[in-house]
Formats: C-alpha cells, sequence, structure tokens
C-alpha cells in the first residue's frame, strides 16, 4: 500500500468512526439499527453471495414451532400494486432442525441472531423456549410472532388477546432470561393494551408491522389468487400504514419499538427512525435489491456525515409535529 | 450467484408475443448451467410497481461472445417493460438461479418435449447435449405459427426434431403428445427432459408411469425471493409413508424426477 492510499484508508476510518449507528433496543444492544425480518432473509447461506451478512445490526430468523410445519398449500404469493400477498402459513423445519442446522450456519457466519418463535398454545411456546435453552446465550433476543395472519389455530385468533400476550411473553421470559420482543399485527384493534400487556409480561420491545391482511380475484377464474384465500400483505403498498402504527405506539413510549413494513431505501429507513422506531426491519425488499442490508447501513452513515449528526439516537422519535 | 447489471446486446422481436434477448456476461457464461435460470427486475430504479422480479429460463449461450440470451413470451407488465427495452440498456438481473442439469453420466439418448415457452430451457441442454455428442431429439409443441423463427435456431444444433401446432400451421397438426405416445418404443432407452403447461406435464407423467426411463420436468411457480428464502414457490412432492412434503422450486428445482411431483 502506498502512503497516499495509507492516509486515505485512515481518514475514512475515522470518518467513520466518528458517528454512531449503535442502538440500544432496552437491554439489546445491535452495532446499528438495521434487521432483517422474520421469513424473509434466511441464514447469510443466500445473501452472505451479495455481503458480509454479519454487518447487520440482526437478522431475524423465520418463525419456527416445535414441530415441521408443511405450510399452506400453493399459490402461495400474489402480487398487488406496489405490494406482496404471501401465505406462506409458517411453513418451517420445526424448532430442533433450526438447533442442530441453521443456527451453526448463522453461528459460522457471525450473523447475530433474533430467533422467531411461533406457537399454537401456551404450552407449545413454553415448550419452544424450553428448546431454546441450549442457545440462549448466543443469540441477540427471541421474538414472538403473535400476529401471523396465516395460521388459523392460534395466530391472531388466540395470540391477539392482551391477557395472553402477557402470559406467553412472561412464560417464556423466565425461562430463557434473555431479551423477548413481542411482534404485533396491525390487523389488531387494540394495538395499545397488547403492548401494554406485553410490557407488563416483561418484553423488552414491541415489532410492529407483521403483513395486513389481504385478498385478490382472478376475475377469469373467479378464483382467489391465493390458494389460501387471503393472506398478507407486505411491500411499499403497506410503508404509510407501518408507519402511522410506528408513530402512535412509539409515543406512547410504552416499550421501544422495531419498524417495518415497506422499507425499501434508506429514505424509508429514516422515516422510521424519525417517527419514533428504535430500529428497522427490511422484509419484502430482500427479494427484490438483494443487498438492501449493506446498501442502507451506509445510507444512513452518508446521512448523517451530510447533516452533521454524529449519533443516530439523535434522530429517532424527533418528529416534529 | 451475483447481482448483475448487463448490457443488452440485442431485443429481437420473433413474433407478435415473442422476444428473444441477447446480453453481455461474461459471469452468466462462466458459471450457468442447462436448467438454470435468471431473475429480471422488471422495473426502473425506484419504481415498486410491478414489484417483484420475474424469473427466466438460460435460453442460449454463445461464450465466444460473453453473452447469454432469454426467449420470453410476453404475458403480463413484467414482460411488456422488458420489450420495451434496447441495444444499449442495462437489464437488473440475479443469477445462475436453481438446480442444473448434469448431462455427465447420462444415457446417450436424450429426448426433449417442449411444449410453447416450455422449450426455452431445453434449449442450452440441447446444445450442450451436442456438444457432448449425445443423440438428442428435441419434440415441441405449440398452438401456432408464433414459434417459427425459434426453428431456425434449432436447426442450426442439426439434431432430429419434430414440431406439432393444434392449428397445423408449422410442423404436423396436433398435440406434442399424443406424438410422444404413440412413439414411446421408438425413445426406449432415452433420458427424458420435460416443460411446459401443466396439462402436458400431467399426461407426459401418465404416459411413462410405467416405464424405467428416466425423465425430468422443468416446472414453473410464481415466485417472489427467486433463491429459496421466502417458501413462496412450492411444489407438492411424494414423501415417506405415503406422505408429502413442499419442495421450493427456485432452489430445490426448477428441475425434479417427474415421478416425485404430486400435480393436482
Ligand atoms: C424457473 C422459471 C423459468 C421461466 N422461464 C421462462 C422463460 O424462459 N421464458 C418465458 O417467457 N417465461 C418464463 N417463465 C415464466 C415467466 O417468469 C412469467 O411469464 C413472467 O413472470 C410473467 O411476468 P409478467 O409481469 O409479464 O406477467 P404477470 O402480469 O405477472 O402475469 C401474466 C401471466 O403470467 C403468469 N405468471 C406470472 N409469473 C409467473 C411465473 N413465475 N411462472 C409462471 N407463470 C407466471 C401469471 O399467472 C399470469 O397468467 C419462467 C418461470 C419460472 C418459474
Ligand atoms: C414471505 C414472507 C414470510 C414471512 N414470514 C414471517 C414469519 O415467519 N414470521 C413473522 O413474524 N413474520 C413474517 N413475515 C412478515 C415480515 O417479517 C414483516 O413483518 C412484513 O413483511 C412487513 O415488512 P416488509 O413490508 O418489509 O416485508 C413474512 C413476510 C413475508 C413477505
Ligand atoms: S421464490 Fe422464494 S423460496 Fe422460491
Amino acid at each position: 500500500m502506498t502512503d497516499k492510499q495509507n492516509s486515505l484508508f485512515v481518514f475514512i476510518e475515522e470518518n467513520n468512526n466518528d458517528i454512531n449507528l449503535s442502538v440500544n433496543i432496552g437491554k439489546i444492544h445491535l452495532e446499528n439499527p438495521v434487521i432483517m425480518c422474520s421469513g424473509t432473509f434466511g441464514y447469510g447461506e443466500e445473501y452472505g453471495q451479495f455481503y458480509n451478512t454479519a454487518l447487520l445490526g440482526a437478522v431475524t430468523t423465520k418463525s419456527y414451532s416445535l414441530k415441521p410445519e408443511k405450510g399452506n398449500p400453493p399459490p402461495r404469493i400474489c402480487e398487488t400494486p406496489a405490494g406482496l400477498l404471501n401465505s406462506i402459513g409458517l411453513q418451517n423445519d420445526g424448532i430442533d432442525c433450526f438447533i442442530k442446522k441453521h443456527f451453526p450456519e448463522a453461528e459460522r457466519r457471525g450473523i447475530k441472531l433474533i430467533l422467531s418463535l411461533f406457537g399454537s398454545d401456551m404450552d407449545e411456546f413454553s415448550e419452544l423456549a424450553y428448546k431454546v435453552s441450549e442457545i440462549k446465550d448466543k443469540i441477540v433476543a427471541i421474538e414472538l410472532n403473535l400476529s401471523c395472519p396465516n395460521v388459523k389455530e392460534g395466530g391472531i385468533a388466540f395470540s391477539s388477546v392482551p391477557a395472553d400476550i402477557k402470559k406467553i411473553v412472561r412464560s417464556v421470559k423466565r425461562i430463557l432470561k434473555i431479551p423477548v420482543i413481542a411482534k404485533l399485527s396491525p390487523n389488531q384493534h387494540n394495538l395499545i393494551e397488547a403492548a401494554v400487556a406485553a410490557e407488563k409480561g416483561g418484553a423488552e420491545a414491541i415489532s410492529i408491522i407483521n403483513t395486513v391482511v389481504g385478498m385478490s380475484v382472478d376475475i377469469e377464474t373467479f378464483k382467489p389468487r391465493l390458494a389460501n384465500v387471503t393472506g398478507g400483505l407486505s411491500g411499499p403498498a403497506i410503508k404509510p400504514i407501518a408507519l402511522a402504527k410506528v408513530y402512535s405506539l412509539a409515543k406512547e413510549k410504552i416499550l421501544p419499538v422495531i419498524g417495518m413494513g415497506g422499507i425499501f431505501s434508506v429514505e424509508d429507513a429514516l422515516e422510521f427512525l424519525i417517527a419514533g422506531a428504535s430500529a428497522v426491519g427490511i422484509g419484502t425488499a430482500n427479494f427484490i435489491k438483494y443487498d438492501i442490508g449493506v446498501t442502507i447501513i451506509d445510507g444512513l452513515r452518508e446521512y448523517l456525515k451530510r447533516r452533521k449528526i454524529h449519533d443516530i439516537n439523535e434522530i429517532i422519535g424527533r418528529l416534529e409535529v | 450467484m451475483k447481482l448483475l447489471n448487463g448490457e443488452i446486446i440485442s431485443n429481437e422481436r420473433y413474433s407478435e408475443y415473442l422476444y428473444k434477448m441477447v446480453i453481455f456476461s461474461p459471469y452468466i457464461c462462466r458459471e450457468a448451467r442447462p436448467g438454470q435460470f435468471v431473475n429480471i427486475r422488471c422495473a426502473p430504479e425506484g419504481i415498486y410497481d410491478p414489484l417483484l422480479r420475474r424469473p427466466f429460463s438460460i435460453f442460449d449461450i454463445e461464450e465466444k461472445f460473453n453473452v447469454f440470451s432469454i426467449l420470453y413470451s410476453v404475458k403480463g407488465r413484467g414482460t411488456e417493460f422488458m420489450s420495451h427495452l434496447e441495444k444499449g440498456d442495462l437489464i437488473d438481473f440475479i443469477g445462475p438461479l436453481g438446480n442444473y442439469i448434469d448431462l455427465a453420466g447420462t444415457k446417450n439418448n436424450v429426448l426433449l418435449i417442449g411444449g410453447g415457452i416450455g422449450i426455452a430451457p431445453l434449449y442450452l441442454l440441447a446444445k450442450q447435449a451436442v456438444v457432448m455428442k449425445k443423440n438428442v431429439f428435441f419434440a415441441a409443441g405449440f398452438k401456432d405459427k408464433s414459434y417459427q423463427k425459434w426453428e431456425d435456431d434449432l436447426i442450426e444444433l442439426k439434431i432430429d426434431y419434430t414440431i406439432y401446432t393444434e392449428d397445423g400451421s408449422i410442423g404436423s397438426k396436433g398435440m406434442i403428445c399424443d406424438y410422444i405416445r404413440s412413439n414411446i418404443k421408438l425413445f426406449n432407452g432415452y433420458d427424458v427432459y420435460c416443460c411446459g403447461p401443466k396439462e402436458m406435464l400431467k399426461t407426459i407423467q401418465n404416459i411413462y408411469t410405467k416405464s424405467s426411463n428416466r425423465v425430468s420436468v422443468l416446472l414453473e411457480e410464481k415466485m417472489a425471493c427467486g433463491v429459496g428464502v421466502c417458501n413462496g414457490c412450492v411444489v407438492k412432492v411424494k414423501h415417506v409413508k405415503g406422505e408429502f412434503r413442499y419442495k421450493r422450486i427456485c432452489k430445490d428445482g426448477p428441475t425434479f424426477d417427474i415421478r416425485e411431483v404430486i400435480f393436482d
């Protein structure tokens, strides 16, 4: 390396070090506020071919249940204006397979993992928590999926009741004693109540939003475009809804909020942070812009540099109304 | 696989709805194998409608020129967008994706059955089989003469082939599956690869239930990620004890053993 290159390198390093992107979401510390959403990322094997996935603030896994789940019949995917309807139905290999196979792979890659869990009743959530005990010190947090629109039993019906939310969070927290995030649904009318219940149960943060219930009809065949009839809408189409939910919840200051729903660019991510999200989740964008994770991290740094702001925390929740 | 921006060398109209797009990409030429596909962004940067990428089989590779091509038929907004792209434009795609067909260690005789745009992935396979000095027969079926120009590409391969059209406008009149059924003995001991509409694939599955031929099928389903993370593109396949399970077409496929697939 020539001297010139050397000094240039130092200059950039210093400049980057000058800017703090790290955030604390309750007791969860992340190097940057960019999290990959549950069900949209895998374990780094795929996206590791585009960039170093260890650079991400965290990666949330697909939601795991106790036993493997087949998921819903196809077609499971339908595109709508600037949106994606899915009815995957929580297809997963079961928690044992995650612990044995996917977790070591993610660990090897240095990925900071948030493990998403889904149970169809209280007992399943507790049993899942016991299973996770062996790896609990190696993950950042547990996220409880209390809001999947694609499963009939459990899902919305059972886990949207505030009293249940409190019980589930409490039981998982007691067993694992690591940070627990409650992922809530935008389809839920009592969002604030649900968040309060999660807080009482000992949750560290709230993730919103999961997908919005939606459907699409084929007018030639008179059939729904998803075999499951309805599905969950994600992508740019839901961004304004997500932003409003994040804002309305964050301003109550019940718990820190991880905001997600239609984030496709650094500008989108900034909107969520300014509206009150302590971190942002990127989901559907991963399917279209495979390198979106690093693009947003770099973009946040660039934005702060341009605005001469040294700490990302200075913009969180600074919406002027 | 890589996220790439390739220069369009040409985007030629074959017939009313059929186009061949030639794209510059040394990486794809080097890495891609028959049966694989690319996932193309069908909207300008910053525009999210249509949102998802669209999958297209790698139709041909010309290593000499560092170009590959896709043959596509205009169906909706994504392919409509592609049809307006011109020489010199850049196209955003990722690839190569999916499992590939490895001809090494397979039978010396290869039968390819393509219906409609299903001929697209089979063309590269035919080309490679020729390089490997295999005996290739291409059986293609279409509705009408919209694939007439493709026949010129096929002629270049100097292989035996037959074309059937429903209206008899090119080749023989009739259905390609009927041809296969009547001539099944002719193709005894051939390895079979097929791609096309679901009804055609079901018929081929029926035709070959009792035979010992190795039959592979290339499947299609709507895709979201294209890289195996969303479980959106699944197909039902046989599992142990009469059970079924789902496999992902983008990652576990698109090529499957036809006997494992459950068409319903
Ligand atoms: C692995 C794979 C390889 C493919 N290779 C080719 C190819 O070489 N050439 C080619 O012309 N087409 C190919 N297809 C199909 C192609 O992806 C679709 O035709 C295209 O996505 C339609 O996009 P659109 O926006 O124009 O149409 P849309 O408006 O999205 O849909 C128009 C019609 O196409 C159907 N369609 C949409 N997406 C798909 C899809 N992923 N698979 C099947 N049907 C779909 C819709 O159901 C609808 O009937 C392939 C599909 C897969 C899964
Ligand atoms: C294909 C797909 C699968 C998903 N699977 C899960 C899941 O298993 N658990 C979960 O909590 N959320 C799941 N989600 C919801 C996302 O994590 C996210 O909350 C939602 O898609 C909104 O963000 P987006 O618009 O950026 O995608 C899924 C979303 C998609 C599109
Ligand atoms: S399209 Fe996502 S798994 Fe195949």
